[in-house]
């Protein structure tokens, strides 16, 4: 299989983001078809679509949309996660930057079918210009009567507002980025079963629906060409529905966004992504920083789908997907994941503050040299302990890349630790230490 | 600041900063433009997070005491509130004065294997500072920043608004050197693009560059 460009199909073309370029590219067809649809029978085109949140976490969408109250007591609101940051991850940047309308359409129709009121885009602090590029886009659907008071003469009505981030990765958590809407240091929140689902209870105490971009631009084809036809894409996998834009960066020749069907094989999208440059491939961690890493054996086996990559104890997460070659070092590898995580933590929770910290100074040890026997052991403890026991899963994320590491490459640690340094001794790997 | 933070009385939560203990330094502008952003929300503890940007703006680039004050009292927020938002984001300056230009290099994953902690320590000699710190002349600021998300472009570095990448040596000099010779303090530059893009184009003041 080949890319098969949907959401980024007028990604090179420029004109596709002025609104006259984006209705003549067939743009806004699919609003001005859900409008004249009743409420739920949008929302039942979603679910026929099969569309699974593309943030990481796979969840049904329709699910989501359905679960907001049919009665409206109080205002609902749609929120749009865009504050990517999973290393690995730049797909989102690149649908804001180059298809601002399409994600536009598409949380407006998502307004539509739960009856919202208000939709916020909270994009990081460091996405300048994806916000520049959806706020002209904004302001002229704003201009056209596609956003604001009786859209398409209809009595639906809604704003739509950009709010950003200001440095944070953990507000890229559903709950997290819902306190930080409302004006908090961004920390997630106790979740479901203990505390009400946010499409009851979400910002603001209000029904809220929350998606990432990528879910938001699949919407208006959804509508526009029928939930049925979107189901036909990827049907070989098990679960799995649409296409998927991954993320291919590390060493590769030709790094960037590729979409693809689901049920892709793995091999094929680095094949796409130019082949591993630098010599042999690896290890690959197919779905952002978080998601398990997996060997070159299993690379030439994977198929990309949320069932079939749990077959190679890995997931499709973000779609942030990095290749290494052979004189990577995992053990720096594993080093430098496990500061990202304890920079990111938020400190809410001690099990993650304090584990993530403390795997932090195991690795600073092995990389410097003094790594004690059995440090394996304990880092595989720690990340056990720290494991399913925060709020949120920047514990689980920060636990399973490192425990991935251990059990996929136990020589390379073993190396560090008897030795004291790499046992990739290439050149290019050398240039690596910090 | 510790005059600021004023407990109140008998279990009353802790009142915001009043004006006339305060040096109040928002422009027109900027009241124009915190009165706008205050329509996007229901209410007005939301809008500190903006607020505080509209604030970044204004105070050169560094939230000192006197831009956490002045937010607190503008959105009837208590001090103490406004600083525990501010000092969680790292995009607020609220350590020290970052000075004109701050020099973020990703070091995360993709650019750590394509040789960020190069660039960085060529920084870092380049302008004698280590990381997190300022140059005496105020200058430059480096700091080394968790992934940007343009893993493509590795390695990365972005200053205010604009990213580069992949970036070696030599481009590294180039930069610094037109970063030198530019008027715009980019710090500042970022805090008023992310106030302007929040808002709708009847409420902006200034304009997108």
């Amino acid at each position: 299989m080949a890319e098969y460009k949907l959401l980024l199909k007028h990604s090179d073309d420029p004109a596709t983001q002025t609104l006259a370029g984006y209705k003549k590219a067939g743009g806004y067809s699919g609003l001005a078809k859900a409008l004249k649809m009743e409420r739920q029978a949008v929302i039942d085109e979603v679910k026929t679509s099969g569309l699974r949140g593309r943030g990481g976490a796979g969840f049904p969408s329709w699910i989501k949309w359905n679960g907001l109250p049919k009665e409206k007591v109080k205002p609902h609101y749609v929120l749009c996660n865009a504050d990517e940051g999973e290393p690995g991850t730049f797909k989102d940047k690149m649908l804001m930057e180059t298809a601002p309308f399409q994600l536009i359409e598409g949380m407006t129709i998502a307004g539509f079918a739960v009856q919202g009121d208000v939709g916020y885009i909270y994009i990081r602090g460091e996405f300048i210009d994806a916000a520049k590029a959806l706020r002209k886009a904004i302001d002229e659907a704003y201009a056209n009567n596609l956003l604001g008071k009786n859209i398409l003469g209809t009595d639906f009505s809604y704003d739509l507002h950009i709010h950003l981030g200001a440095g944070s990765y953990e507000c890229g958590e559903e709950s997290a980025l819902m306190s930080s809407l409302m004006g908090e240091r961004g920390m997630p929140r106790l979740k479901f079963p203990h505390a009400p689902l946010p499409t009851v209870s979400g910002v603001w105490e209000r029904p809220t629906l929350i998606n990432n971009v990528e879910s938001y631009s699949c919407v208006p084809h959804i509508i526009d060409k029928g939930g049925e036809w979107y189901a036909t894409l990827g049907a070989s996998t098990k679960n799995s529905r649409g296409t998927k834009i991954f993320s291919v960066s590390g060493h590769v020749n030709k790094p960037g966004n590729y979409e693809i069907e689901f049920g892709t094989p793995l091999k094929e999208l680095l094949e796409m992504a130019g082949g591993v440059k630098g010599g042999k491939l690896k290890a690959c961690i197919p779905g952002g920083s978080s998601m398990p890493v997996i060997k070159p054996d299993a690379v030439d086996v994977a198929i990309i789908g949320y069932e079939e990559m749990g077959e190679v104890k890995s997931m499709v997460g973000s779609g942030g997907c990095m290749f290494f070659n052979e004189h990577t070092d995992i053990v720096m590898l594993a080093w430098r994941t496990a500061h990202f995580y304890a920079n990111e933590s938020c400190g809410k929770c001690t099990p993650c503050r304090e584990g993530t910290r403390w795997m932090v100074q195991i690795m600073d040890r092995i990389v410097a040299g003094n790594g004690q026997k059995g440090d394996m052991e304990l880092l595989t403890e720690v990340a056990n302990n720290v494991e399913g026991r925060s709020f949120c899963a920047l514990g689980d994320a920060a636990a399973w890349p490192i425990k991935a590491f251990i059990r996929q490459f136990p020589e390379e640690f073993e190396y560090w630790i008897e030795h004291g340094k790499s046992p990739v001794t290439s050149k290019e790997a050398l240039a690596l230490v910090p | 600041m510790s005059e600021l933070i004023q407990l109140g009385s008998h279990n009353e939560r802790p009142m915001p900063p009043k004006a006339d203990e305060l040096n109040l330094r928002f422009s027109e502008q900027a009241i124009k433009e915190l009165e706008g952003l205050k329509t996007h929300y229901p209410n007005l503890k939301a809008c500190i997070l903006p607020g505080l940007w509209i604030a970044q703006r204004e105070y050169g680039g560094f939230l000192d005491g006197d831009a956490i004050a002045e937010v607190a009292h503008r959105l009837s927020r208590s001090y103490a509130e406004v600083q525990g938002v501010a000092t969680f984001y790292s995009m607020y300056n609220t350590v020290h004065n970052p000075g004109k230009h701050k020099i973020e290099v990703c070091t995360c994953l993709s650019c750590h294997f394509n040789s960020a902690y190069r660039i960085r320590d060529y920084v870092s000699k380049k302008l004698g500072i280590k990381n997190g710190e300022t140059t005496a002349d105020g200058m430059f600021m480096l700091e080394e920043v968790e992934c940007l998300n343009a893993c493509d472009r590795a390695p990365v570095v972005q200053v205010g608004d604009r990213y580069f990448g992949p970036v070696d040596e030599k481009s590294i000099d180039a930069l610094l050197e037109e970063l030198r010779a530019s008027e715009e303090s980019t710090v500042v530059k970022m805090a008023d693009q992310i106030v302007q893009v929040q808002l709708k184009a009847e409420e902006r003041v200034g304009t997108i560059r």
